[in-house]
């Protein structure tokens, strides 16, 4: 057993730590950045590519820099500690995992992910599919030897500005059977879209599909196989990113708690508040340890992984809410203004348990991979 | 980072095993598996074997005639004889005071008693609580006055484990009650065959005599038994509390207990089928199963950096927090996972050689005791909240 990171990894971690803080020094900025069309900025995209983080999460294989669990944990939760708003997920790990797992992988579009100039995003949810990896009521047929997509996906991430979109979609059989699905490729000027924002500050957007034409990347059992290794990708970044919000929301309670003053002293010297700390303190621990764990054995067996992302995740979940509650509690009022960071970190926090499924999902999918 | 156990781990492991299949008494460990009642003759069965085998200081330094074994070697070797149904090692002479006597002893203290833990020669006892000191450990009141040749010692220790079965106990004791609590504390060597000192039964909640209050009136101990200098006990005292805090973490116990759990439950009926079947129940027993594993990684991350040379000081008391919680919980839904077994209360069962029907079945009997003996866990070795207390000082600037 090891538990240090080697030397290539400390300069990752931090080269990427040093873009972080001097593109995403404040709250403000991201907001300004929010407020952009896309909804994030193409400059810091542009310039993360250059600097090698979005390579980061590519494997060499497809010409990346890593692309191992341990590279997705140590750029997210970096994401996480600033709270940074660029594609780094939908299309540096969901799609890319996807086009690098398909038979013949799609090596130049993944080139040019990694250099920042395509945007991929996944469109897996539906209005009613929930976190489910096979539930896809999404129709694709063949007309003439093309393939046409017909219905509508839902919650997809970056799903405006994206130039392509991967479209999960049922070929054949009832809406949850595992079998019959297929996952294809679709130019997103071909699809009818509504954009929003989602609460916690990523732009989203509804996608219609009206005979809209199609590539297929695979199907049946590679199909499945990909959305899940998809979602387990996308489920250990983001607990990742996790660790580094509670981290974050943890340090700027304490700072508070020792600026505060009521009844004559700074609030942290009352014991009932000390306490709820080291709980909190605790729980951090934990998590880390438990995303230390999965992304220590990313790559071991399907079975293995899976299992230990749902238990990381299911813990990101649980103690991502008291994280993020009780930073909003400590803090008092000021926690429940826009103006104040931390209510922006406590929502993301939250919202991270609503994204490649919550606690309850992972939970039991745990309990399937682990016998219980 | 890598999380498998390397070859060399896994052949310590085999290591271990082998030798434990070899030299544990079968007899000895099923009444473990039933928990049944251990005879000081029980435990010293298993530790003169590990002595023999040169393991039983198995994190003292090298030097000292410990096993030189890194961070996760222990960790195997914990998990190893939980898994072994072995007794537990009493940790009185060798987890707790060896330590304090190689930091702060002086050569003859460690020429004396170092070699007769090791050999398993003494049975020591731990005297820290009184009555009126538990959590507020420096208000103890009992008294070392300076005879010149000796210290006369009168108060009266608590909780003393397995004390009914110590030759020796370490105490602390005040030698000066003018001063700020924390400034008076020495920490002194006692023989239990001492005139003048006492011992009564405790009988706790589960039934069980495992604990003992020890009384000294006018004990006369010999000035070379104090450890250190007079009056600076408190920081053995502390140094002392941070090894007695990492075992408590348990998690080699805390998994053994979900193992036991999982059969429990899935021979528990409810409705006719596997209590484990049931979504909400086994749900429970999952989040419980996360929260182990989270907390092993947890462990082993702070004893392998502990071994770096990092003091494992804070992240102790965090490890006693979540590691005593971990465990009461697996007790918890093992009482709860038996439904109405749980009631009968058969204390003659935990005695050797008892051979009659149990009421339901056999692994029903100790487990609601079980549960309430394992309430002590997040009181002993400093409470939960004191603990929190100790995290708060050192870490938060506050």
């Amino acid at each position: 057993m090891d538990f240090s990171l080697s030397e290539e990894r400390k300069m990752l971690q931090e080269t990427v730590a040093r873009f972080f803080e001097n593109n995403y020094k404040d709250i403000k900025k991201r907001s300004d950045y929010l407020a952009l069309n896309d909804g994030f900025s193409r400059e810091i995209w542009k310039e993360s590519a250059d600097l090698g983080v979005i390579s980061g999460l590519i494997s060499p294989t497809f010409g990346g820099l890593g692309g191992t669990g341990e590279d997705f944990s140590i750029i997210f939760e970096l994401i996480g500690k600033s709270l940074c708003i660029e594609p780094f997920l939908s299309s540096g790990i969901l799609s890319s995992t996807i086009l690098s797992s398909i038979k013949n992988p799609k090596t130049e579009l993944i080139n040019q992910i990694i250099d920042g100039e395509l945007l991929i995003s996944f469109a897996h949810m539906e209005m009613n599919n929930r976190y489910e990896d096979h539930f896809v009521e999404t129709k694709a047929f063949l007309e003439d030897d093309n393939w046409k997509l017909n219905g509508s996906k839902s919650f997809v991430i970056n799903g405006d500005s994206a130039d392509k979109v991967i479209v999960s979609a049922r070929i054949d059989g009832e809406i949850n059977d595992k079998n019959g699905i297929g996952l294809f490729l679709v130019d997103n000027n071909h699809i009818t879209r509504r954009s929003y924002n989602t609460i916690d500050g990523y732009k989203a957007a509804e996608l219609n599909f009206d005979n809209v034409n199609a590539e297929l990347l695979c199907k049946d059992d590679l199909a499945l196989e990909c959305i899940i290794k998809s979602n387990s990708a996308g489920a250990l970044a983001l607990s990742a990113e996790a660790v580094g919000i509670m981290q974050v929301c943890f340090d700027l309670t304490l700072d508070y708690l020792k600026t505060r003053k009521q009844f004559g002293k700074s609030i942290g010297a009352f014991q009932s508040i000390q306490h709820r700390m080291v709980d909190m303190m605790l729980e951090i621990e934990q998590v880390r340890s438990a995303v230390m764990l999965a992304s220590s054995t990313f790559e071991t067996n399907s079975s293995t992984r899976d299992k230990n992302v749902s238990a990381a995740k299911n813990l990101v979940g649980r103690v991502g809410k008291l994280i993020a509650e009780e930073s909003i509690q400590l803090h008092g009022g000021i926690a429940m203004t826009w103006e104040y960071s931390v209510a922006h970190y406590a929502k993301r926090l939250i919202m991270i348990d609503h994204l490649m499924g919550d606690a309850d999902y992972h939970r039991d999918r745990f309990k399937l991979l682990s016998s219980i | 980072m890598n999380f498998e156990y390397t070859k060399e781990e896994q052949k310590f492991r085999n290591e271990v095993r082998e030798w434990l299949r070899e030299t544990l008494p079968k007899s000895l460990s099923d009444k473990v598996k039933k928990y049944q009642r251990l005879s000081k003759q029980d435990y010293e069965i298993f530790m003169n074997n590990l002595s023999a085998k040169g393991w039983l200081a198995w994190h003292w330094p090298e030097e000292y005639g410990g096993t030189g074994w890194n961070a996760i070697q222990k960790h195997i070797f914990e998990e190893e004889i939980v898994k072994a149904s072995a007794p537990r090692i009493v940790p009185f002479g060798v987890n707790m005071l060896g330590p304090v006597l190689i930091e702060f002893g002086s050569e003859e203290q460690k020429n004396y008693y170092l070699p007769r833990i090791l050999n398993n020669e003494d049975w020591w006892a731990q005297g820290y609580s009184e009555p009126g000191a538990g959590s507020d450990l420096a208000s103890l009141k009992t008294t070392a006055i300076d005879k010149g040749d000796h210290y006369l010692v009168n108060g009266q220790k608590t909780w003393t484990t397995l004390g009914h079965h110590a030759d020796k106990i370490f105490c602390l004791v005040k030698t000066n009650t003018n001063v700020k609590p924390q400034l008076g504390i020495s920490f002194l060597l006692i023989d239990m065959d001492s005139p003048g000192v006492e011992i009564k039964p405790i009988i706790t909640l589960d039934g069980e005599h495992e604990v003992n209050e020890v009384w000294f009136t006018d004990v006369k101990v010999p000035k070379k038994n104090i450890v250190g200098k007079e009056n600076e006990g408190w920081t053995y005292a502390k140094y002392l509390l941070t090894f007695e805090r990492t075992g408590i973490a348990g998690v080699p116990n805390s998994k053994s207990a979900l193992d036991h759990l999982k059969m429990v439950s899935r021979k528990s009926l409810k409705n006719g089928k596997p209590l484990i079947d049931d979504p909400i129940f086994s749900s429970e027993i999952a989040e419980l199963e996360i929260d182990l594993l989270a907390m092993e990684i947890f462990n082993l991350r702070t004893v392998s950096a502990a071994a770096d040379g990092k003091a494992p000081g804070m992240e102790s008391s965090l490890l006693k927090i979540k590691g005593t919680l971990v465990r009461q919980k697996t007790t918890e839904l093992l009482r709860k996972a038996l439904g109405p077994q749980a009631l009968p209360y058969l204390p003659e069962q935990f005695d050797e050689g008892w051979n009659e029907m149990p009421i339901g079945p056999e692994y029903a009997g100790p487990i609601a005791k079980q549960y309430f003996n394992m309430r002590k866990i997040s009181i002993y070795g400093g409470s939960n909240e004191i603990q929190k207390n100790i995290v708060a000082k050192a870490s938060f600037g506050l």
